[in-house]
């Protein structure tokens, strides 16, 4: 292992590793949204756009984010769309994880058992206070763990943003194999700034599993 | 509950065992042939019967795989008459410019026929056999942009290089101010220039000038030809492969006295380049003409 080598270059994993979360952070926070607007348009079957949330979960979930981004990044430019790198990662990340969020917040909002709502509401609440104060607060708390890996899951596809010319923290360390062939001190450094950015998501992820569970009623 | 416990316990015990024994057997075959080399010898490769050439599968007309999913090209041309003398099969890997050395060092392939330019630091890493070709590096840009100098630089401009080619160690080296935008292969790096991502993309000369010309009616144009030293390329092996260094050296003298990589440009790269570039690309007998 050559010290030196792994001093010289740490500021470029640590460029790296800015870029690798920023576009991360970026993309979950649009993939939540994403989430969260097609798990209501399904929990309360609105007509047509049920079908087209659907048709884009079942898109998203089953092709690979490599293929979306190539599709986004190479695509689009023949169709008159030229995007930078970055907004195409971040489209990208929402594009893939929109569709998982919105499975998991599905899910939490499906756990809600229907008598809940109808007796909130037979207790003179309305439709939207029933939501608010009874279904979302629980709905929330069971989706916690999928949520969590969820957002785990989105950072680590990030790597897959080297395909489209981005210096993120995999494309850092195959460039640097292949400017000067220290193969072990490029992927330890890899290893380490990922855990680095990793573990503190995971160790804060079930602390809040942990007190959510607290939530739930009748379980 | 309990048993579910022990059964993972016990296929934890079992995986572990398995692969504890597998890394034993391993280490094993490598303690036969004295220390732990990863490379085939000359002799291992003729008694398994095939061998594993690194090429490129996106570099027409080096390197590619055409529409009926064979690999052809330049140095297709040359991995197929070595298998030929050598008397056994190939089997083609599809290597990115980035992870040529990377395979030659973890013996996923015996020898790299990848375009692979001959350099100094590339040549501590692994080892190469005589030159087949010669290059240096170009760039080629859009004819109403085009670039003829790298000096003075517009600094909003970028230039494509594909990442682990001489071009982005160059450009590295001694143009440390002018962003590059990296890609991993040649094909990404192809259509990110068509979409008009960058104003110039730096590569080695010859495969910017077939870029050019291939897509002649789309106003690309090769503004700098020459860039840098006159470099050369050449098969490679893994360090300390000797016997098979060895061989291929005598097989590309021999090949010489039948001016064999004439026979190759005509046949492959003669299609794109004509016949005007055939004297000072290609080297014959493993000497180059000063």
């Amino acid at each position: 292992m050559n010290w030196d080598f792994i001093a010289e270059y740490l500021p470029m994993y640590e460029r790296a590793a800015i870029l690798t979360v920023k576009l991360g952070v970026i993309g979950i926070v649009f993939a939540i949204l994403v989430g969260l607007i097609c798990a209501m348009i399904q929990y309360h079957k609105i007509p047509v756009a049920r079908q087209i949330v659907a048709v884009y979960i079942e898109l998203s979930r089953n092709t690979p984010l490599l293929v979306q981004l190539f599709f986004i990044y190479y695509g689009l430019p023949k169709l008159g769309a030229n995007l930078s790198p970055e907004v195409c990662g971040i489209i990208g990340l929402a594009f893939l994880g929109g569709s998982y969020m919105a499975e998991s917040f599905r899910s939490g909002l499906e756990t809600i058992a229907p008598i809940q709502r109808e007796s909130a509401l037979s207790l003179g609440m309305t439709n939207r206070q029933a939501m608010q104060y009874i279904i979302l607060p629980q709905a929330v708390s069971m989706s916690v763990p999928a949520f969590v890996a969820n957002v785990i899951f989105l950072l680590k596809e990030t790597s897959v943003f080297s395909a489209i010319s981005l210096m993120d923290l995999m494309f850092t360390a195959k460039d640097l194999i292949g400017l000067y062939y220290k193969t072990i001190e490029s992927l330890f450094l890899l290893v380490v700034f990922y855990l680095i950015i990793l573990l503190p998501v995971s160790i804060l992820g079930s602390l809040l599993e942990r007190r959510m569970r607290h939530a739930g009623f009748g379980s | 509950m309990k048993n579910l416990k022990k059964f993972l316990a016990l296929s934890l015990a079992v995986v572990l065992t398995a692969g504890v024994t597998a890394c034993g057997s391993s280490s094993d075959n490598g303690s036969q042939k004295s220390g732990k080399e990863v490379y085939r010898t000359l002799d291992e490769i003729k008694e398994d019967g095939t061998i594993n050439i690194g090429v490129f599968s996106d570099k027409n007309p080096f390197g590619y795989v055409d529409e009926n999913g064979d690999y052809q090209g330049y140095d297709v041309y040359f991995a197929e008459r070595l298998a030929k003398d050598m008397g056994v099969k190939v089997n083609y890997v599809s290597t990115e410019a980035a992870n040529r050395i990377e395979y030659l060092q973890t013996g996923k392939v015996d020898v790299i026929l990848a375009n692979f330019t001959v350099t100094e630091e590339r040549a501590e890493e692994v080892d190469f056999a005589d030159p087949y070709m010669n290059v240096s590096l170009g760039v080629v840009s859009k004819e109403d942009n085009e670039i003829t100098t790298l000096d003075d630089w517009n600094k909003d401009d970028s230039v494509i290089v594909i990442s682990g080619t001489t071009a982005e160690t160059y450009l590295t080296k001694n143009y440390p101010d002018i962003p590059l935008q990296k890609f991993d292969s040649y094909a990404t790096a192809k259509e990110a220039f068509e979409n008009g991502t960058s104003v110039a993309w730096a590569n080695d000369n010859t495969e910017v000038l077939a870029f050019a010309l291939q897509n002649a009616d789309k106003g690309y144009v090769v503004g700098i030809p020459e860039l840098g030293s006159s470099d050369s390329i050449a098969p490679a092996v893994t360090k300390g492969n000797d016997t098979l260094r060895d061989w291929i050296n005598e097989e590309i003298k021999t090949l010489g006295e039948e001016q064999f990589f004439h026979a190759d440009y005509e046949a492959t790269l003669a299609d794109t380049y004509g016949l005007d570039y055939e004297d000072s690309l290609v080297v014959e007998g493993g000497k180059k003409s000063e």
